[in-house]
């Protein structure tokens, strides 16, 4: 079943969420301030909802990733502007936010995960090794 | 999990990145009407944390806050829960039993003195010292006196913790008393409800670990941000409300179209709760939803207050009698405080912050 179309109302709402969102960007263009909408705490109708992501539209990039459950990212028409929706292991949406940022802070890698991967590697380019000098061992070296 | 890891470390060791805890901290901003720019800080405070060590005691109750708790997220969101709390004494969810539990129960209060929390369900009985209730001889005043004095803060989870609930109703044979009326002296946040909303439980436990502070409560010691609306003003048939158009009976016309419950004996005008807005069931219903009114359930004595079935301004010899009657008559008040409300939240729902 789809939604109706958004009617005067809903119409009216989405400008508003729209002219927010225009003075986020400019924040962020000019002094580099980031910004966020909690969509789900808003007291939105699906189909109003549904009326400002399609205004938003699709921009270039898109994500999708799965920890503790699905996640959809998304930048939309204009750069700068991220829809970002999360899933729990049911499917249910659990978040779904707008932020006003250059990259989201979601699709960036951790400090911390980057050092567990540098160790991570080292630790199995050891094994390689190990083994490379095994093999090696057992034919006697070259 | 080795008791100095922090919830950041052991998420690594099992190969979960920080989104995991990026996504959890949206998600309790999210449910918690905090600014949305907080995530990150809530995510990078989960990080550093250790787990939280929970001592839950159950007393007068029916097992369903736990039920609650227990069966209500999708599973990643339920296990992120999991591991950042250390559930150190469950009567209903631990292995052990008899004299082993009551050692894991001292032996958690000593490692962990001052630290943990202890959250109750059930309520507490007192008559003729509290004999009605008691677990390995000992009565449940006696061990909710000897738990609370080495926490950090208690929750009393569900309506019969909160305010007594059911063992309270009248005539309260065993003394039932709320766990507020015995513990005095400690931080204490109810969560009440039968049973309590699990988002509820589990995000207030959240943001004790976060921010290693109380939220901010209503003068029923509830957090606000799950309580500080009533249904009636988050329910989707409050616009047949504000129209005049009930249903008079459950299969009338009125019911099949959905329209307002309120003379079928709805309490949803004075009754603080998320059910509207979080919903059960990972957000599928509620009862409103479901056809039927709502009993008020997260509110004191709910059970003493008349039928659930007669409307709230036709109560009788009662106090609720008085709020049923001014939520009656103040339809424009109630819609223009809400409109006013949504409009305050919505403002403390975005801001800005330096990048
Ligand atoms: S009285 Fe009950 S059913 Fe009617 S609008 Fe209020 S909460 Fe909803």
């Amino acid at each position: 079943m789809t939604n109706p179309e958004p009617d005067a109302i809903d119409r009216d709402l989405i400008e508003g969420l729209l002219r927010e969102l225009a003075g986020h960007l400019h924040a962020l263009a000019e002094h580099d301030l980031t910004g966020a909408i909690d969509l789900r705490s808003l007291p939105l109708t699906d189909v109003q909802l549904d009326g400002l992501r399609e205004r938003l539209g699709r921009g270039e990039v898109s994500a999708s990733f799965d920890v503790a459950g699905r996640s959809e990212v998304w930048e939309t028409r204009y750069p700068g502007i991220w829809w970002i929706r999360h899933y729990d292991g049911l499917e249910t949406v659990v978040v779904e936010r707008i932020e006003i940022t250059a990259v989201p802070e979601i699709l960036r890698a951790g400090h911390a995960d980057l050092a567990a991967a540098a160790a991570n590697l080292r630790r199995e380019l050891a094994v390689v090794e190990q083994d490379y000098r095994a093999e090696v061992g057992s034919h006697g070296g070259i | 999990m080795a008791a100095s890891e922090t919830i950041g470390e052991e998420l690594l060791r099992r190969g979960i990145s920080r989104r995991a805890l990026l996504k959890y901290g949206a998600y309790l901003a999210s449910l918690m009407a905090l600014p949305p720019l907080q995530a990150r800080a809530m995510a990078d405070a989960l990080a550093a944390a250790r787990r939280q060590s929970v001592i839950w005691l159950s007393f007068q109750e029916c097992t369903g806050c736990t039920e609650s708790l227990t069966r209500s997220f999708g599973p990643t969101l339920e296990d992120l829960i999991f591991n950042m709390i250390s559930l150190d004494y469950h009567e209903t969810l631990q292995a052990v039993s008899g004299e082993a539990a009551e050692q894991a129960r001292l032996a958690a209060m000593r490692e962990n003195a001052g630290k943990y929390v202890l959250v109750v369900d059930g309520s507490v009985s007192t008559r003729d010292g509290g004999v009605y209730s008691a677990v390995a001889g000992k009565t449940n005043l006696q061990v909710l006196e000897e738990t609370a004095a080495g926490a950090m803060a208690l929750i009393s989870v569900g309506t019969c913790a909160a305010f007594g609930g059911i063992p309270h109703a009248h005539p309260n044979p065993t003394g039932a008393v709320p766990v507020s009326a015995i513990i005095k002296d400690k931080p204490l946040i109810n969560i009440s409800g039968c049973p309590p909303i699990p988002e509820a439980m589990a995000g207030t436990i959240a943001y004790l670990i976060t921010f290693g502070r109380l939220p901010d409560l209503d003068q029923l010691r509830r957090p606000k941000s799950f309580f500080g609306d009533t249904i009636h003003d988050r329910c989707y048939r409050r616009p047949f409300y504000d129209k005049g158009m009930f249903a008079k009976s459950f299969d009338d016309e009125g019911a099949r179209k959905g329209w307002c419950l309120y003379e079928l004996g709805c309490k949803g005008p004075v009754t603080y709760n998320a059910c509207a807005t979080l919903k059960w069931n990972g957000g599928t219903s509620f009862p409103i939803q479901s056809g039927h009114g709502c009993l008020g359930c997260s509110e004191p004595d709910f059970w003493d207050k008349g039928s659930f079935y007669r409307p709230l301004s036709a109560t009788t010899a009662h106090p609720a009698r008085t709020v049923g009657a001014a939520a009656a008559t103040g339809i424009a008040v109630g819609a223009l405080g809400a409109a006013l409300a949504r409009r305050a939240k919505h403002r403390a729902l975005t801001g800005g912050e330096k990048s």
